[in-house]
């Protein structure tokens, strides 16, 4: 039962699932291209391109929680941070980013209200 | 600084394509993860373009001033004095990117070189410029790639089904049978096989009523389950597969899992069998149901999750020793119910036509009620199509003159491209009108409909086991039915459902539709069961048993095809057919032309019959396509007009290719019945080599050599890569449909002017629709071949088309119509046939004998009377047909015509004679009358001869084919051909004048002599009839009287008007064969006959086996036994003595 014994990567945030194939900076046959952080990778299964990869998430460089790559869950600003930590840290992140969250924060709020 | 990058870069110029190419040197060569050529490098370099141009527009508007940024950035750190996180004093939006690329090796590299490269080269800033371009790409494909895996998930999570995942998993882990029972739009599709998937079972087949579905599912699921470009996922129909040793889940038809079981009686290649939509009860789903419940007793790990809408799920748990049973929510909106019930004055009687104001008044109504900007289209249930085209009538008029709908019908009659059009969108303030048969209840969803309209009624096929008939009649649908169809209504969002009866109705519904298995002739079914070593059909526990005079109908009537024997078991004939996945009569008649030299014919003609006409209907009346059809059809029958078409087509294609389609049109023609056809006939080709009734595939020296081999293999190759694209595009946007679509369609599709007419759009869509299909078309099959094959049957000569119309007469037996005696002076229209069991049928419209019904009529010059109403002439025919199906009345379709008593007397199963043989009656209801005894007994021992040979022949390649794997030797060709050429003689150049009438309740009553004493018996002692009939042996019959000759012929068992002795009365006869000349009885003459041989032959007989003893032993080496069925003996020759041989028996024949 092959299927069963693959990784499994959970977002502990908002539960996205899918099975990954690799954790680490430097993906099987990407050449030129690092990634900046420790990430969870696999296939990306939207291309017929057997090579390309998807980064499903990685873990949060405060809390090491580990977040998918969605920006309801997590964000990268030279290095990964679960929403949580930001909300926690927010006046760190430049203006630019306070501000698109707050939009977000109020669109959403609007969507449930 | 980008100012500055401007500077440095004055003869660089972005658009120019070497400067790009440069850069291509450094980020996308071979081994890099984007490639230059691949389309991601197109892409990129188009995402540059847009990127430079957004950030040009960032620059003026000067809205990301860094400077000022900074400073704010500055104090906000020093605020918070919590833990510093260490980010950049400078935003950039590039630190948001969790990529980089390294390109320094190539950088240095060019570095160094650059002393002599030009100064045109990249600079360091274009170089960065390239890569923040490429970083920003990266980010953005990522980005868009997990949107949709999110975006997935999510859609995953949101379904009914979502929350009982764990529950679904466990039972099947634990229960050998589970049924889980949701209603539409639950997931429960797409979703159970993937949670069984993921919770590690391994080998899941997933049964799909319609071949449409498994396609779409294993699409949907493989991609649900970020498969798509994987075969982890696949699915099986008739002529296509996607499987793959990898593949772990297979949408698959229910026929095909039987047929898997057929060969691999324990499933053992399965872990999870999943049967979709039980609740529909089709006959191969409630059958299959029936064999995998047997088959859990031998298969412990199997297990069974049968899935089903919440409609009677206690039946299928109870089937299955109460089975558990979880029960899944639906997700439906609410929906309105209304009862309308049609008014008295406006209710139409069985023959008149629908009266449509019931539902203008709908129209209207939702016109009045709802404003145009809502959007909501309308799905219109009726039960056939001439209401159907009632109803659009009069809706189309309203359409036109309010300009606010778009009217539709949907039918299974209708092109594929007009069945396609109801799932395009209406533009803004317009809605469909869609007016369906029930195919919109289960196999047609559409999305988007908000009112429902229900007439209630259904045209449901029956099965009337007594004449063979099937009947399809209208009937009120069952409650289950009606729920189903309001819930179309409910899809997309709160809908409302017009019932156009009263409530009261409702509630006198049955309230499940009757199951298929009790509405349809079992033949296939029972034939199958037989194979599949199931027992007694009648003791077999089906979930609902079918009726045991529908089983008992179906076992008499194989016995009569002789598919199983008296003793109700297999027999060759019977287990072949069996496996054929054809109706008996189609398998019947591929087996006989298998026999013949028309096999292509055969293929084509039994391809034909087995896919829905690819004669459009609507067609019918257009008078382009009628003269362009003209040539196409024959007045020989229906099958020979589908041969012709077929045989055209096929030649249009090698020349033409692609502009098949164009003449397809131009003829009424639906192109996709042709290409499946094409693939049917394949398929059988397959079929019957590997029965070994077909010669193996002789290497077609077209093809061997290896120029043309290598020319094929890139063509395939390049096939394969369009077919490829195509998928890849494939699922594109839906057109928008204009506001006058309804009113052409119908009847324009024949004309060229349809194409022209269109939309760019639309011409696009047809054009790439016409290269998948002769893609596939080339794909699968060589054309070359394929016209060499029709070359075969075309233009054939009226000698193979007397023996094609023999073949096909005892395929359809006992389907035969008689035309009645006054036809000559009744109209085209009004033309009636009879056939046994049903009098005063008519020819269906389609039918060419409807339009050309003179070739069926005796000719006045070739009439003599032969007493009152009796017309005796040498050129009777009968039509034998493929079916009868009543609807307002009882219509023949299919038809071929044959000459009436060589026919009969070739396919007939009884066939009794008077005593001088000059009156016989046929299957108890056809009698013909010859006026020369002379030439009667004639006829009927030479019927007798050639049937005797052809059943031989028959026999023994049959018991060939037996025998697995033997080279095709059964029938030497000469034997077969010496057969045919005695067939292709009789039935055309026999020249006897003989009436032709049917029998009435009156004449049958004493139709027989019945036994007779023993006395009476002594006086005709039976002749030892041996020779001519091998193996039957003329006894007295005990119902009929008389002597039971062969297993068909009685011979003398007719209550005469004539004296009974004319059996004895010996008449003096001259033998044409021999000396013999002296007084015999009429059997006795029959007797000398078929023993008899002409001189020739019997000299051979002497001649021949002394030659084959006599030949050295170096001779032997090259001598091989052969067979004389002349001499009737083994004889050791070489081959071209045996070619000697022949060639003396040929001419001493004539």
């Amino acid at each position: 039962m092959a299927s069963h014994c693959r990784q499994l990567f959970i977002c502990q945030l908002c539960g996205l699932n899918s099975p990954y194939t690799y954790y680490g900076q430097k993906p099987p046959n990407t050449r030129a291209i690092v990634l900046l952080e420790e990430c969870f990778v696999t296939k990306d299964p939207f291309s017929p391109d057997k090579e390309r990869f998807l980064v499903l998430g990685s873990l949060c460089s405060l809390c090491s929680t580990r977040v998918c790559a969605g920006s309801d869950c997590s964000l990268f600003y030279t290095k990964r941070f679960c929403l949580q930590c930001v909300n926690k840290h927010f006046d760190q992140f430049p203006h630019q980013i306070q501000t698109e969250l707050a939009k977000k924060k109020q669109s959403s709020k609007a969507a449930v209200s | 600084m980008d100012s500055d990058g401007r500077r440095h870069s004055r003869s660089w110029d972005w658009d120019s394509p070497q400067c790009r190419a440069q850069l291509d040197e450094i980020f996308f060569r071979q081994h890099d993860y984007i490639q230059k050529g691949s389309p991601e490098h197109k892409e990129f370099w188009a995402f540059f373009d847009r990127f430079q141009r957004f950030k040009t527009k960032r620059d003026i508007s000067g809205s990301g001033g860094a400077g000022r940024k900074q400073d704010r950035e500055g104090k906000d750190s020093r605020r918070s004095g919590k833990m510093d996180l260490g980010l950049p004093k400078e935003y950039d939006a590039r630190y948001r990117i969790n990529v980089s690329v390294c390109t320094r090796d190539i950088e240095e590299r060019l570095g160094k070189s650059r002393s002599w490269q030009r100064s045109s080269g990249p600079g360091s800033q274009e170089i960065s410029d390239c890569r923040l371009a490429l970083l920003h790409f990266l980010d953005f494909s990522q980005k868009q790639s997990f949107g949709k895996l999110a975006k997935l998930r999510q859609e995953q999570k949101n379904l009914p089904i979502f929350q009982y995942r764990d529950r679904i998993v466990a039972l099947v882990q634990s229960h050998p049978v589970v049924v889980v029972a949701g209603d539409t739009g639950c997931g429960k599709s797409t979703q159970v096989p993937q949670y069984l998937l993921s919770s590690g079972f391994n080998h899941i087949a997933c049964t799909q009523p319609r071949r449409i579905a498994c396609i779409s599912l294993a699409k949907r699921v493989s991609f649900e389950s970020l498969n798509q470009y994987g075969s982890k996922v696949g699915y099986q129909i008739r002529f296509e597969t996607t499987r793959t040793p990898a593949t772990k889940l297979l949408f698959l038809t229910e026929g095909l899992l039987l047929r898997q079981i057929q060969q691999d009686r324990t499933l053992a290649q399965y872990q999870v069998v999943i049967v979709d939509e039980v609740h529909e009860r089709h006959l191969h789903c409630d059958f299959l149901l029936g064999v995998l419940r047997s088959l859990l007793a031998d298969r412990p790990g199997l297990h069974l999750v049968l899935m089903s809408a919440t409609i009677n799920i206690k039946l299928f748990s109870d089937y299955f020793s109460s089975a558990p049973v979880l029960q899944v929510p639906g997700r439906l909106f609410p929906i309105q119910v209304i009862y309308q019930p049609i008014p008295p004055e406006e209710q139409s009687s069985r023959s008149e036509k629908l009266d449509p104001r019931p539902y203008l008044r709908i129209l209207q109504g939702i016109d009045q009620r709802y404003p145009p900007e809502e959007r909501g289209d309308l799905l219109l249930f009726l039960s056939g199509v001439a209401e159907i085209s009632t109803v659009q009538e009069a809706c189309q008029i309203y359409a036109t003159h309010t300009r606010r709908w778009i009217v539709l019908p949907l039918h299974s009659t209708l092109s594929l491209a007009q069945q396609d059009k109801v799932f395009d969108i209406a533009p803004p303030g317009v809605r469909k009108c869609i007016i369906s048969t029930n195919i919109a209840e289960t196999s047609v969803t559409i999305d988007g409909v908000r009112f429902v309209v229900d007439s209630g009624k259904v045209k449901e096929m029956s099965f009337d086991p007594k004449a063979k008939m099937q009947r399809l009649q209208e009937f009120w649908i069952s409650r289950a039915s009606s729920e189903q169809r309001k819930g179309r209504a409910g899809r997309t969002g709160p809908g409302v459902c017009y019932r156009l009866y009263a409530e009261s109705d409702y509630n006198a519904f049955a309230p499940y539709s009757v199951p298929e298995i009790n509405r349809v002739a079992l033949d296939s079914l029972i034939l199958q069961m037989k194979s599949m070593c199931l027992g007694d059909p009648l003791s077999f526990v089906f979930i609902d048993p079918p009726p045991a005079a529908s089983i008992q109908t179906a076992v008499t009537y194989l016995k009569e095809q002789g598919a199983l024997d008296s003793h109700g078991e297999l027999t060759s004939i019977g287990s072949l057919l069996a496996q054929l996945p054809v109706d008996v009569v189609i398998g019947k008649m591929l087996v006989l032309g298998s026999l013949f030299n028309l096999v292509e014919s055969v293929l084509t003609v039994a391809a034909a019959h087995s896919v829905q006409s690819p004669f459009l209907r609507s067609s019918q009346h257009n008078p382009d396509c009628a003269t362009a059809r003209q040539p196409l059809h024959s007045n020989h029958g229906d099958p020979f007009t589908l041969l012709n078409t077929f045989n055209s087509w096929v030649e249009v294609k090698g020349e033409r290719g692609g502009g098949s389609r164009k003449w397809c049109r131009r003829r009424g023609l639906e192109e996709q019945r042709l290409y499946e056809m094409v693939n049917l006939r394949r398929q059988f080709k397959d079929l019957l080599r590997s029965h070994g009734l077909l010669e193996s595939e002789y290497s077609a020296s077209s093809g061997s050599d290896h120029g043309k081999r290598r020319e094929r293999l890139t063509e395939r190759r390049k096939l394969h890569q369009l077919k490829r694209d195509h998928e890849r595009q494939e699922g594109s946007r839906r057109k928008v449909l204009r506001l006058d679509e309804g009113q052409d369609g119908e009847f324009s599709s024949g004309s060229d002017t349809e194409g022209a007419g269109k939309g760019k759009n639309d011409k696009e869509g047809s054009g790439q629709d016409m290269d998948i299909q002769e893609v596939k078309f080339k794909l699968r099959h060589n054309v070359s071949e394929l016209q060499e094959a029709v070359n075969v049957s075309q233009d054939l000569s009226s000698r193979q088309q007397a023996l094609l119309k023999l073949l096909l007469c005892r395929g359809f037996y006992p389907q035969l119509a008689l035309p009645d005696e006054h036809n000559s002076t009744r109209k085209d229209s009004e033309q009636v046939f009879h056939t046994k069991n049903k009098q005063g049928v008519v020819i269906h419209p389609t039918s060419v004998f409807a339009t050309d019904p003179e070739v069926l009529q005796v000719p006045e010059d070739d009439t003599r009377e032969m007493g009152p109403d009796r017309k005796g002439s040498s050129k009777h025919q009968l039509l034998a047909f493929v079916t009868l199906l009543e609807t307002n009345k009882p219509y023949l379709s299919n038809c071929v015509r044959v000459p009436a008593l060589q026919a009969l007397l070739l396919v007939a199963n009884s066939v009794d004679s008077n005593a001088d043989c000059t009156r016989l009656v046929v299957d108890g209801w056809l009698e013909l009358e010859l006026r020369e005894p002379e030439e009667a007994l004639k006829v009927l021992s030479t019927a007798l001869t050639l049937r005797a040979e052809w059943e031989r022949l028959l026999q023994a390649q049959l018991g060939q084919s037996t025998q697995r794997g033997a080279a095709f030797q059964g029938v030497s060709r000469k034997v077969m051909e010496k057969l045919s050429e005695g067939l292709v003689r009789f039935l055309l150049y026999t020249e006897v004048s003989y009436s032709l009438r049917r029998l009435t309740a009156f004449h049958t009553q004493n139709l027989y002599i019945g036994p007779r004493s023993e006395s009476e018996l002594f006086h005709t002692k039976a002749p030892d009839l041996n020779p001519l009939f091998p193996g039957a042996e003329a006894k007295p019959d005990p119902i009929k009287g008389g002597l039971h000759v062969t297993s068909f012929f009685t011979y003398n068992c007719l209550a005469d008007s004539k004296d009974l002795y004319s059996e004895c009365l010996r008449m003096f006869w001259s033998c044409p064969n021999c000396d013999l000349y002296m007084p015999l009885t009429p059997l006795e003459r029959m007797q000398h006959e078929a023993s008899c041989r002409p001189a020739g032959e019997q000299q051979q007989l002497e001649e021949e086996p002394q030659g084959g003893r006599a030949g050295s032993s170096s001779v032997t080496s090259l001598t091989r036994v052969y067979h004389c069925d002349v001499c009737n003996e083994d004889l050791n020759l070489t081959s071209t003595e045996i070619l000697k041989h022949k060639k003396q028996h040929m001419y001493s024949a004539k």
